[in-house]
């Protein structure tokens, strides 16, 4: 009976938004293995660090992803801050974190509508993308862009936010977040959505901690760890608590993924009326050297970036290892033994950004 | 029905419906995207892709396979026929089943492992909804003591009041036969699919414009099923066939797509209850009210 | 916890019943806001073809031309970071919040500058004047950077 078939799936498919490429091993609708293959869209942005000057070289590292780009230019930025010793100002610090925080927001009910339309469920994923737009609303007022910000510089921010647009911020956060409530209800409690859900794509909290998971997977496995904890921008004088499940399947990392925008979003109410006033900027002389990494928390995890200077304008070296790399192999244990309809409600509970992972 | 009134009935079902069919999915998508908050696009707008989609270049993966959709169209407008001009129930649902055969043979003629499992899928979606489509014509038996749609659609008092059950049951497959969500699983209206178009994958142009031709024959000949329970009072059937139809939109679009065990499960558990249930308790009343 | 049916039910009714929350773009368009980086504009009449925006720019997409007296930009290369803005020295570009229709095929916004340079002082053993070879000195100075592809915007999220 055991007949298998081998299926291509990516890196152009439907419910796959990301390049990656999974040969799946299929006996009977059961997967059997997937055997991934990378590389579609490798774009040598590290290497460009040769070529651009450090400071210029933010616009780059702003774009080697569409969806968390600010925490990426923040965290080359922050690198290369540490290396040359610059202190910035608090007022920047503070602008750092409200923006990172909105930017884990629409992240994540970015990806909340993804896995509405992985599991077929079309007017979920529009509902998740409908209330999305009023965070990217509150970005593009405040940055000037929609998903690149554009706002992150080696000693600071590119620009400062006005006083009474902060003030007015808030209340806008407040009227998106009442109308999430009654979304992320349905992915909490919604018949169909648990059927899909619950008990799917099992990671034992060993396995996650082994194969080196990172972010909301690692949480939802039951492994209390969140790099804003170490306190770079301005988390240190914020309490973050890591979000943490415990059942390790995919409603428990789509739980920890809608209890962080909760979280962000109590987050920014304390940012907001608590920006420092000041000056966002400050004037950098001379050329790093040195190395240092530096790590952050990305919306889908735990991102390290390495900065090696030679004390001219341009780097020896970057690097990114960025979160959805770390969580290749958890996904690749995952999918084993799962069913074909699983496979893609599977793959983007790793929030796959392989255009990240492939720079 | 005089041999003239049944020509003529024919072919206004040939003609008409896909131009119904048309509307309603223009409708299904203006209502849905509302549903979503988009504002959707024109009535006319599944017309204008049917149009389109007959003027795309003609490419076949498989020649064999289009000769199937051929056979697809073919016996679903016989149904049809049969079934409009008042014919026997039986053969109705025979030729649909036979369509829905030549469909999944379509299917299997291409060699992409999607189209494949799609196939495989449109099976056990036959295989849920066909026991439902039986019952309905035994129910009508039992209730007329006819097969012939003309003996049913001439009875005085309406059949939902007999038959409730088998019409809950009807309404139920309906669901899996317009590929609403939760039983989208053999191919979807939504392009996000887990394998990819499933069943449709491998046909393109003029030969999808077939598959949604005879998609949209199938639609209003059970719909015309559905007309059949409360056939003396037109106008209630007219309300009751849009809340059904608003009904299934509004399931499409409150429901994920779940697993095929778990539709033919509940399919043929819902089956067994309201419909075999409905007919065992009728065959009782009838014997207890004529001893 | 419970499995409630019906949650989903509640939210398409109101959908349905509210107004759509899209725009039939291009007839009505979304609001732009203050900071929003739209498309570079240029002051032509306070530019004096310093080049500095044509060395800076990080994908090449603007380019001076001082003999021919003319700054342009592919508006498809560009991807509004504002630097250009940031280091024009004579304050003429900036950006502006609104953004540029779509184009049917790719080419160059050019803008002619009326500046005449000042005439050089008669200095007799002076270099020849930055004028004239200057848009070439600047691609030599830094040869990778011109050369490479820009980074893909559209395949990064």
């Amino acid at each position: 009976m055991a007949n298998r078939t081998v299926i291509p799936f990516g890196p152009q498919h439907p419910v796959l938004p990301e390049p990656i490429h999974l040969d799946l091993v299929i006996e009977d609708e059961h997967v059997v293995e997937a055997i991934p293959s990378f590389g579609f869209i490798h774009r040598g942005l590290e290497k460009l660090v040769e070529k651009k000057d450090f400071t210029e070289f933010t616009f780059i590292a702003e774009r080697i992803c569409g969806i968390c780009s600010y925490i990426h230019g923040m965290g080359y930025c922050q690198a290369v801050e540490t290396v040359m010793g610059l202190e910035i100002p608090e007022r920047a610090k503070w602008l750092r974190t409200m923006w990172s925080e909105l930017s884990r927001i629409h992240s994540h009910m970015m990806w909340l509508g993804l896995l509405a339309d992985a599991f077929g469920f079309e007017n979920l994923f529009m509902a998740c993308w409908r209330l999305r737009e009023g965070i990217l609303d509150v970005i593009e007022e405040t940055s000037g862009g929609r998903v690149i910000f554009g706002a992150a510089k080696v000693g600071g921010c590119r620009r400062d936010v006005p006083d009474d647009l902060l003030a007015r911020i808030p209340a806008q956060l407040n009227a998106v977040e009442d109308e999430l409530r009654a979304i992320t209800n349905v992915f909490r409690d919604d018949f169909s959505v648990r059927q899909r859900l619950c008990g799917v794509g099992l990671l034992s909290r060993n396995d996650a901690y082994d194969l080196g998971a990172v972010g909301p997977m690692l949480r939802a496995s039951g492994v209390a760890q969140d790099s804003r904890l170490d306190g770079y921008a301005a988390y240190d004088k914020i309490a973050v608590e890591p979000i943490v499940e415990e059942s390790g399947d995919c409603w428990g990392r789509t739980m920890v993924r809608i209890r962080e925008i909760y979280q962000s979003f109590d987050i920014l109410r304390h940012v907001l009326p608590n920006v420092p006033p000041g000056p966002v900027d400050m004037k950098i002389t001379g050329a790093p050297k040195g190395e240092f990494f530096a790590r952050l928390e990305q919306p889908r995890g735990e991102v390290i970036y390495y900065v090696k200077g030679n004390g001219t304008k341009f780097l020896d070296r970057f690097r990114v290892r960025t979160p959805t790399f770390a969580n290749i192999p958890p996904l690749l244990k995952m999918l084993q033994g799962c069913q074909l309809a699983d496979v893609p409600v599977i793959v983007l509970t790793i929030d796959p950004c392989i255009s990240c992972a492939e720079r | 029905m005089s041999a003239w009134t049944r020509i003529l009935a024919a072919i206004l079902f040939v003609l008409l419906s896909p131009i119904l069919a048309g509307l309603l999915a223009g409708l299904d998508r203006i209502i849905s995207a509302r549903m979503q908050s988009r504002i959707g696009p024109p009535l006319l707008q599944p017309i204008y892709d049917l149009l389109k989609l007959f003027q795309k270049e003609r490419i076949a993966v498989n020649r064999s396979g289009h000769f199937f959709l051929l056979g697809y169209l073919l016996f679903t407008i016989l149904a049809g026929i049969e079934f409009f001009i008042g014919g026997d129930l039986l053969i109705v649902i025979f030729a649909l089943a036979l369509a829905s055969v030549f469909f999944v043979l379509g299917a299997f003629a291409a060699g992409s492992p999607y189209s494949h499992i799609g196939a495989e899928r449109e099976l056990i979606q036959i295989m849920a909804s066909e026991p439902m489509l039986i019952m309905c014509a035994m129910g009508f038996y039992v209730a007329t003591g006819s097969f012939q749609v003309t003996t049913i659609h001439a009875q005085p008092t309406p059949l939902i009041a007999t038959l409730p059950g088998i019409f809950l049951g009807m309404i139920y497959i309906l669901t899996i036969k317009l590929r609403k969500s939760p039983f989208d699983l053999s191919t979807s209206h939504h392009a996000h699919q887990e394998i990819v178009k499933g069943i449709t994958t491998e046909f393109a142009g003029p030969y999808l414009a077939i598959i949604e031709l005879a998609h949209g024959y199938e639609t209003i000949l059970l719909l015309g099923f559905l007309y059949l329970f409360f056939a003396p009072w037109p106008l209630l059937a007219l309300a009751a066939l849009i809340a059904v139809y608003f009904l299934e939109i509004l399931a499409d679009n409150t429901h994920a797509r779940l697993y095929w065990q778990w539709v033919l499960r509940t399919s043929w558990a819902f089956t067994a209850i309201v419909g075999a249930g409905n007919l065992i308790l009728l065959h009782y009343l009838q014997r207890g009210g004529t001893p | 916890m419970k499995q409630k049916p019906l949650t989903m039910t509640r939210v398409a009714l109101g959908s349905l019943l509210r107004k759509p929350a899209t725009v039939p773009y291009p007839a009505a368009r979304k609001p732009v806001y203050l900071a929003t980086r739209g498309h570079i504009a240029i002051e032509e009449d306070k530019c004096n073809l310093c080049l500095i925006c044509d060395r800076r720019c990080p994908t090449g997409a603007i380019a001076v031309d001082r003999t021919g007296k003319t700054w342009a930009i592919d508006r498809l290369r560009c991807i509004q970071c504002n630097h250009c803005v940031d280091v024009c020295p004579r304050k003429c570009l900036a950006m502006e919040n609104d953004y540029t229709t779509p184009m049917q095929m790719k080419r160059s916004d050019v803008v002619p500058v009326p500046f005449t340079p000042p005439q050089p002082k008669p200095k007799p053993a002076a270099a020849p004047a930055p004028t004239s070879d200057s848009p070439l000195q600047a691609k030599e100075e830094r040869p990778g950077e011109r050369n490479h592809e820009p980074p893909d915007q559209s395949s990064a999220d």
